[in-house]
């Protein structure tokens, strides 16, 4: 079966680390991710500056991994990126910021992609909040 | 028709699971988990005649007891879950 | 078929940017030509209350991307009656009440849901 699963928080989120887990499982079942879609502070999960004490979960590299690891399309939204300061290294010199937080594996594009996501696969699940 | 709803909001300080509990349907379920697990104290929940499963983890973190009236499933379960419901509204 | 989706949509206009974010999903759907529903849920039916002033906060409208929603073919808007009541409110021109049990047939008429 076919999944399209949507992260609306950020890496530090219990939810986040829930939504990872779910994916290892959806595809150690033998199902198919159509698309990760990262909104709102999912944008977040996204982030390669995120900075984790050792003795904890790296969810964002953690994110990063499995996503490089299984090929899969990943999109960041472009405008809650933006909102959020997450940017990739186009957006941060069309906007003249210092910092570029967003790179490979993670792709900046719109909402057209989640309704994309959406109508391919055979279940939409979103994952946000604690 | 059957939806399978996700809350992980404590129902003590939010509002969501009763929410959920009002609109509902019968062939519904819901998977408590993250803080939504501290629902399996939450009396209307019990008595709302709705499948009601609790994500493993989020149980033995909170020491909770599981109660009769409510099955516990890890993430394959979860998965399969998400499949034997015809869609999964996450209350986000 | 294209599937449907049904957004329901349960955040304040002032509590932050889920207001706006839950609208843009639905108004990216409509400028696809997908079939959306938008349900007004607890604090969510605060974004149809009347006369407010944006600009008293310094945020931008949400009453025009409210009233881009006819533009964009989204007709399936709907207000909790249970949640307009507690608050107060009367229901708006711009969406059909609807009791639990309706909101509750809505949600299994659609394919798919979002709720933020």
């Amino acid at each position: 079966m076919k999944f399209a699963i949507a992260v609306f928080c950020a890496a530090h989120a219990p939810s986040s680390r829930r939504a990872l887990l779910f994916a290892r499982a959806a595809l150690a079942g033998g199902h198919e991710i159509v698309r990760l879609f990262f909104y709102q502070d999912g944008v977040y999960s996204a982030s390669n500056s995120v900075v984790v004490p050792q003795d904890e979960q790296d969810i964002a590299r953690q994110w990063r991994e499995f996503v490089s690891a299984h090929q899969l399309d990943s999109v960041v939204c472009i405008a809650a990126a933006l909102r959020r300061g997450v940017l990739n290294e186009e957006e941060a010199m069309r906007y003249q910021r210092s910092a570029v937080n967003l790179d490979a594996p993670w792709e900046l594009s719109g909402l057209g992609q989640l309704h994309d996501a959406a109508q391919a696969a055979d279940r939409l699940i979103c994952f946000g909040g604690p | 028709m059957s939806t399978l709803h996700v809350v992980s909001h404590s129902p003590f300080t939010d509002s969501r699971l009763d929410s959920c509990l009002r609109i509902c349907g019968v062939n519904d379920a819901i998977l408590l988990c993250g803080d939504g697990a501290y629902g399996l104290n939450n009396a209307a929940l019990q008595t709302k005649g709705v499948k009601v499963f609790v994500l493993a983890e989020d149980m033995q973190a909170r020491n909770l007891p599981l109660p009769d009236w409510a099955d516990s499933v890890d993430y394959p379960g979860f998965v399969q879950l998400s499949l034997d419901y015809d869609k999964v509204n996450s209350w986000l | 078929m294209s599937k449907s989706l049904l957004v329901i949509s349960r955040q304040a206009p002032w509590s932050g940017p889920g207001a706006r974010e839950a609208l843009d999903i639905v108004l990216a759907g409509g400028a696809f030509d997908l079939p959306i529903g938008l349900p007004f849920l607890d604090d969510g039916v605060f974004q149809l209350a009347p006369h407010q002033d944006a600009k008293a906060v310094q945020q931008k409208d949400l009453g025009a991307n409210l009233q881009a929603l006819g533009l964009f073919g989204i007709d399936e808007v709907f207000a909790c009656h249970h949640s307009l009541a507690e608050r107060g409110l009367t229901t708006p021109a711009s969406a059909q009440p609807l009791d639990s049990a309706a909101i509750s047939q809505l949600i299994d008429r659609y394919d798919q849901v979002i709720t933020l």
